[in-house]
């Protein structure tokens, strides 16, 4: 970390949207810079840092010769050390905290929105604030992100403007109480106007049909003139949201699924009028009125909002799961007193006694006690894991077995429990690139319908069977009312939510939907060796003692390896402990740079090193010669011990294959994707290991810098490439992989520079995100293919297409049962997912314990 | 008669539509651009 040059961002760009760009400019930049690597582009932000000194100016240019808008960053204001953004938690600034995303973005709870083509008018009117270099609104849970340097009230103004309401989310907490609350208070309301509505029109129906008639004559004619009158009084206290939002939206030139609603129900219940008012200017056979239809879509609109609202706040549940898992008050000693605290009191550096059965409420340091922490709701790993003295903790891990004291390092909104929650909703709220297909289609689609609605009436009107005006009125009602795109909007959004959710579920943390999307098509999975598919820390492997005496082998190494701190020094003891073994007491311990370690026991030498340095010590390793062999052949160190003169064992050290590494890879193959690994190791330990774990290639003695050349070169050969490592050396390959998988336990930078965060050790992470973003991508697409598939057979339909086979043409209360049931369909859709399970299963064992 | 001032009604609504929604619609930028 010391010999990385400080960067400091110096360009705002626009444009750049993935990988493949942030790769481009590198390139384009590494003239100037000398290296590729030392330039740094922030898709999220959309910056590009550069070491101190570079010309900011010519920079800008050349970045804009590559295809991207790019400007020098105007004062110092803007200037960030990147290098200081490496720790997650620690960049964290109060400002920024208090934002669900947890960097600039600003987050706006948008109300009045309810289908893509209003996603697509908020959107475009955020987009057009200057400044704005991002705007992305979530349908599904209503808030909209925007990035780029602009004061809110800004970008609250231009959602107003657009006919929608917005207010800047400042404590994301409260923000989440509140649309809970909100969500209840609507979906009473919904049920309310829902009741009414529904209650009319079916009243009207029974009436109408059973005891009187539809159509009007003299009798009925000022009866129906009032129930008309009636009408409307319910239309626009139940419907009212859809008549003021379709006005606001054309207002703005836009038109949107409540235009749709405004249209139909309004053109039904006009037509009505004009039947009941003046009947003598329409056929005999016209003088039909559709006062129930109109109540009665609206009803069913109603109740289909209510059912998707409530199907909406399940999707969140992940989230609302995490943040379950915070404590409410914690036990601070100060001053030597102990207090029970709200959580938000606790300071960095407050003692915290936590006794068994308790939650960790902030971050920290073990300072006194042991015990074991339940740490699986954060990494998903089933084992509790020992602690004591020096060990960090997490807020939100249980403590399940000691009384502890620690101290208390990141609190409130710097935790990392805090870092996930924020993680996981910025995922949730982004959209894949599919998602962008939907708005695209929305922003023309009702217009269309508009369109199509008005072609069809002529058509009826024109070469229709009499009562011709009649049947252009319903063919248009019901065009209008079928179109409605809500189940299109409601798509990808849902999708991604339940899928994202998941994901943590199961400990793999998404930063980008695009990411989600990604994962599916990986074809080429590229692993890190050490720390990734193994250990990553040495263990002792193999005992061989010569006398026959194991323990009197380790007894003595440990004895002699707990006065050095080297790795290999460290397994020896550890296993020791382990057994059990209490180490002998030698004195006069010296380190020999690269040969060994020796001191002294009952007057002898101790010693314990490579072959070569005994060999040259005069001792014989000839009989220790084919255990040594056997623990090379195993991808191991052979150490040799000798107490005066002899030689008495080898004890072979190895960074050990994690014990579920093997399955996990298997569950790679299973799923038709190829395993590659890159290593430092000489050739015979990468074959060894591939070997034993079962990977399909290896590239041996690889430089940290050449892995991202590797990734790059397979990506060249037409692979979709996930990178999964967890070193500062992995970073640039995370970064230019396909999707780049952090494995949770290894460094910040790792973390930062992949888009999948894996929370445990575990291999099992990458087939786990990989198959939940398979399941997701495939529910999405369903759904598009659901609500495509809807509007293009309901448009045709209701237009009255079948009405020359059948002589079948659609009411539009039908289309409007249909349209809300394409929308509960999605939302149900997307739920499924839910259920979700992936192909790997914690051994019974591991549970049981 | 009704039925040409139905038909020119219709056609006028279209392009009324045409005009409103697109035609006259204020400039946007892109929201996704890649180059």
């Amino acid at each position: 970390m010391n010999d990385t040059p400080v960067l400091k961002t110096a360009l705002s760009i626009s444009g750049a949207s993935c990988q493949g760009c942030a790769n481009k400019i590198r390139k384009a930049l590494a003239p100037l810079t000398g290296n590729a690597d030392l330039v740094e582009v922030d898709l999220e932000q959309q910056t590009v840092a550069l070491p101190e000194g570079v010309d900011t100016a010519e920079a800008a240019r050349i970045v804009a010769d590559t295809g991207y808008p790019a400007e020098p960053c105007p004062g110092p204001e803007a200037v960030i050390d990147t290098v200081n953004h490496t720790s997650p938690a620690a960049a964290q600034t109060p400002a920024a905290a208090g934002s669900s995303s947890g960097d600039d973005a600003q987050v706006l709870a948008i109300s009045g929105a309810s289908c893509a083509s209003c996603v697509n008018s908020i959107e475009t009117a955020l987009m057009a604030v200057p400044g704005v270099t991002h705007a992305y609104m979530n349908l599904a849970d209503n808030t909209a992100t925007v990035r780029g340097g602009t004061q809110p009230q800004a970008l609250v103004r231009a959602v107003e403007s657009a006919g929608y309401g917005a207010r800047v989310i400042e404590d994301q907490d409260q923000a989440d109480d509140d649309r809970q609350q909100e969500d209840k208070r609507q979906y009473r309301v919904l049920m309310v106007k829902m009741a009414v509505s529904l209650g009319l029109g079916v009243a009207l129906m029974i009436w109408g049909m059973g005891f009187g008639s539809m159509t009007i004559t003299d009798a009925n004619q000022i009866t129906w003139i009032s129930l008309g009158i009636l009408t409307l009084g319910v239309m626009i206290a139940t419907g009212g949201q859809f008549y003021v939002s379709a006005w606001k939206a054309f207002r703005h030139h836009n038109a949107n699924m409540d235009t749709l609603i405004a249209l139909g129900t309004g053109t039904a219940w006009l037509y009505s009028m004009v039947v009941a008012c003046v009947p003598e200017v329409l056929p005999e056979m016209a003088r039909h009125v559709y006062f129930e239809a109109s109540a009665m879509i609206i009803g069913l609109i109603n109740l289909g909002q209510a059912l998707e609202l409530r199907a909406k706040g399940k999707t969140s549940e992940a989230v609302r799961r995490l943040l379950d898992l915070r404590a409410r008050t914690a036990r601070v000693i100060r001053d030597g007193e102990e207090q029970d605290l709200p959580v938000e009191q606790v300071l960095k550096g407050d003692h915290i006694r936590v006794r068994p059965g308790e939650k960790l409420p902030v971050d920290g340091v073990i300072i006194d006690g042991t015990t074991r922490i339940d740490e699986s709701m954060l990494t998903g790993e089933p084992m509790p894991a020992g602690k004591g003295p020096g060990d960090e903790v997490s807020a939100g891990t249980l403590n399940t077995h000691g009384a502890i004291i620690y101290q208390a390092t990141r609190v409130g909104s710097e935790t990392a429990l805090a870092h996930i929650i924020r993680l996981v909703k910025k995922a949730q709220g982004s959209k894949p690139e599919i998602g962008r297909l939907a708005d695209r289609i929305s922003a023309v689609f009702v217009p269309a319908v508009m369109l199509i609605a008005v072609a069809s009436a002529l058509i009826w009107y024109n070469i229709g069977p009499d009562p011709a005006v009649v049947h252009m009125m319903i063919a248009a009602t019901t065009v209008l009312i079928i179109a409605c795109p809500c189940a299109l909007g409601l798509a990808t959004p849902m999708s991604v939510m339940v899928g994202v959710g998941k994901a943590a579920e199961y400990g793999a943390l998404i930063r980008q939907g695009d990411a989600l999307q990604t994962a599916g098509k990986i074809d080429l999975v590229i692993l890190d060796k050490t720390g990734t598919i193994t250990e990553g820390r040495p263990v002792v492997t193999q005992v061989h003692a010569l006398t026959g005496d194991q323990h009197q082998l380790l007894a003595l190494a440990a004895g002699l390896e707990q006065h050095s701190e080297h790795p290999l020094a460290e397994a020896i003891v550890a296993r020791a402990r382990q057994d059990g073994i209490e180490p002998y007491r030698i004195t006069g311990f010296e380190a020999l740079n690269g040969k060994g370690v020796q001191g002294e026991l009952d007057g002898q030498p101790v010693r314990i090193g490579n072959r070569r340095w005994l060999e040259s010590q005069g001792l014989a390793v000839a009989p220790a010669e084919a255990a040594a062999s056997a623990i090379t052949a195993d991808a191991g160190t052979p150490l040799f011990l000798a107490h005066g003169q002899d030689v008495l064992g080898v004890i072979g050290v190895a960074d050990a294959i994690k014990t579920d590494s093997e399955a996990a890879i298997a569950r790679l193959h299973a799923a038709g994707i190829r395993v590659m690994m890159l290593t430092g190791d000489i050739e015979a330990t990468a074959r060894a290991i591939a070997g034993r774990a079962g990977i399909d290639d290896y590239r041996a003695e690889v430089l940290p810098e050449d892995k991202a050349d590797v990734v790059n070169d397979m990506r060249r050969k037409g692979h979709t490439v996930a990178m999964v490592g967890d070193g500062i050396n992995d970073a640039p390959a995370l970064a230019a992989a396909d999707v780049g998988f952090a494995i949770g336990t290894g460094t910040d930078v790792a973390i930062e520079s992949a888009s999948i965060t894996l929370m445990r050790g575990s291999l099992h992470g990458v087939p786990d995100a990989i198959e939940i973003s398979r399941a997701t991508i495939r529910n999405i697409h369903q759904n598009l293919f659901g609500a495509f598939i809807y509007n293009s057979l309901g448009i045709p339909v209701a237009a009255g297409l079948l009405y020359p086979v059948w002589g079948v043409l659609m009411s539009p209360i039908l289309a409007g049962v249909a349209m809300s049931l394409s929308s509960v369909t999605v939302v149900t859709n997307a739920n499924r997912l839910r259920l979700f399970k992936t192909s790997h299963k914690a051994p019974a064992m591991e549970r049981c314990q | 008669m009704t039925t040409f001032l139905v038909n020119a009604g219709g056609l006028a609504l279209m392009a009324a539509i045409v005009w409103w929604f697109w035609l006259s619609r204020p400039g946007t930028k892109n929201s996704n651009p890649h180059p």
